[in-house]
């Protein structure tokens, strides 16, 4: 049985912001799941729609089997990360904890595990608006994690962290899935969820463009090209009217559709000259661009 | 329910809002009443007259905890609290209600104290003005509890308003605006409107405030306050609730 089970969810905003249209998805015990997108692509507004915060215009979302309202002790099933600024500034990073310990009926004998799980165990007497943004989303994820939940949904938790941070979620997310939990993760910095996620959902204006394991996923999208030329411009102009995808960044292009042959052959017909021609399987970043420039075209 | 009642204790207690409202509440009351004894001539007046000014204090105190409840619930939406409290609580009417029974409890217990401070300071310093100060009798004990009811129900009258607006800064100068500024107003040119408006109804918990005859001026009796004002809570509460459901938490 699926842990999280979206069908046809749609989210209006007033009349005019359709922020997520008609997505389904299943996400899969013991998996941790990137939601990708870039900003306003509607992850966070979905999160929200499987927690019961935002009320969905259509569709329906179960988690667990219920509705998130009709779990017992729901933050001791499915803790989740959605918002780091959602802490009294005024009072102590255990205190804060413990109000949400409180309200879940759990007990205070976690609120020190759980600092201590993040790494704030240091900093738990001092007021949050102490914090910084790392701190503060590191206490969110504490505060997630309160319950001992089977379920963690995480909405942009890298925000804010240094890379030491990052690397450490990546090493922490990891552990939890090995632990049999469930992970949904969102973000719009795809190469930070990378290394990490077994599946993935793309969406991008709403919509949900892509879902599966990332492995598979990666295997079926078009390898890239990597060309180094200092006639970069002119290559770009080539290939683009070859009906290729090129993105250009300096003297560096990155060419999805011909072979590696064949932007080598246009460029020696060209005149152009080439410092560097590699083929490179596709990372998330191009994969994304890539459906996401599919659909854009259809 | 039980979970949720240790939490909003706890929000209590860990904040400095209830502490700042403890001390404004104590100071309004202790101000006014230290300075009674201090220019008092002595033997001008007498016992009872005395405690009735120096627990007059008490009526700004009501003002205190309207604020207070407002704050209880705007600021879960200023700070971002709400997200965990219903995060925890997803049925949103239970949070509502335990918020309306802690304030209302808390506004009661402020009332109390500052009636207290306000006796203490009565027994311990009219004595010094050659004015003795006699124990309370029923008719005092029973306006004093009036008094603390009524403070009870203004906080949760507080908290509803809060739920309903949610907007800290505006809900809190727009009731004091109403409270303090438009009701006055409509009293005044129409009573008989004015003695239905729910902080004159509060008002009218504690006693007859429109003329020297209440009723003749369309006021309502005591009993009938009580039942308009738990109706007013009631009915904001209601609303705030059916809302707050429909209401999307971004």
């Amino acid at each position: 049985m699926a842990v999280i089970d979206a069908e046809h969810l749609s989210k209006r905003f007033g009349k005019k912001v359709l922020a997520v249209d008609d997505v389904s998805f299943s996400v899969e015990p013991g998996t941790i799941t990137g939601f990708l997108g870039p900003n306003g692509a509607g992850k966070t507004t979905t999160l929200r729609m499987i927690v019961d915060l935002v009320r969905p215009s259509g569709g329906a979302v179960r988690v667990l089997g219920s509705r998130y309202r009709d779990l017992t002790r729901p933050t001791t099933r499915v803790g989740a990360l959605l918002d780091a600024s959602g802490f009294h500034p005024g009072r102590s990073g255990a205190n804060a904890l413990r109000v949400v310990a409180a309200g879940a009926g759990i007990s205070y004998d976690r609120v020190d595990a759980a600092l201590e799980m993040v790494e704030l165990g240091g900093a738990a007497r001092r007021a949050v608006k102490g914090y910084s943004t790392g701190m503060k989303q590191r206490l969110a994820l504490a505060a997630a994690l309160l319950g001992d939940p089977e379920v963690l949904i995480l909405d942009e938790p890298a925000n804010g962290l240094d890379p030491e941070g990052i690397r450490w979620l990546r090493i922490f997310l990891k552990a939890r899935a090995a632990e049999g939990r469930t992970v949904l993760v969102s973000s719009h910095v795809l190469a930070e969820v990378e290394q990490t996620v077994d599946d993935i959902l793309i969406i991008s204006k709403g919509k949900l463009l892509a879902q599966g394991p990332i492995s598979e996923l990666t295997r079926t999208a078009q390898p890239v090209v990597r060309v180094r030329s200092p006639q970069a411009e002119k290559l770009e102009e080539l290939l683009t009217a070859r009906g290729a995808a090129v993105n250009r960044l300096g003297d560096a292009l990155a060419v999805r559709g011909p072979a590696s042959a064949e932007v080598g052959e246009v460029a020696q017909s060209g005149g152009v000259v080439l410092h560097e021609l590699l083929t490179e399987q596709p990372s998330l970043e191009d994969l994304f661009l890539q459906i996401a420039g599919t659909r854009k075209e259809a | 329910m039980i979970a949720l009642l240790r939490a909003e204790l706890l929000k209590l207690r860990s904040t400095r809002t209830a502490l700042g409202m403890g001390i404004a509440a104590a100071l309004v009351t202790v101000l006014p009443a230290i300075l009674l004894i201090a220019f008092l001539p002595k033997g001008t007046i007498g016992g009872d007259e005395a405690r009735t000014i120096l627990t007059a204090g008490s009526s700004l105190v009501t003002y205190i905890v309207l604020v207070f409840g407002i704050l209880g619930m705007t600021g879960e939406y200023r700070h971002g609290t709400i997200t965990y409290t219903y995060l925890a609580t997803p049925r949103r009417g239970r949070v509502m209600v335990v918020k309306l029974v802690v304030y209302a409890l808390v506004g009661c217990l402020a009332m109390l104290l500052a009636l207290l401070l306000a006796n203490l300071i009565g027994v311990i310093g009219l004595p010094i003005r050659g004015v003795s100060f006699p124990a309370p009798d029923g008719a005092a004990l029973a306006d004093y509890a009036r008094q603390i009811v009524t403070a009870g129900l203004i906080t949760a009258f507080g908290v509803a308003l809060g739920a309903l607006f949610r907007a800290q800064v505006v809900t809190v100068a727009g009731t004091l605006i109403w409270a303090l500024m438009v009701e006055p107003l409509i009293v005044a040119f129409k009573p008989h409107i004015g003695a239905w408006l729910p902080f004159n109804v509060f008002s009218q918990v504690i006693s007859l405030p429109i003329g020297a005859d209440g009723d003749a001026a369309g006021g309502l009796s005591r009993p009938e306050a009580f039942l308009v004002s738990i109706g007013y809570i009631a009915a904001v509460s209601v609303l705030a609730v059916f809302i707050s459901m429909r209401r999307d938490v971004t």
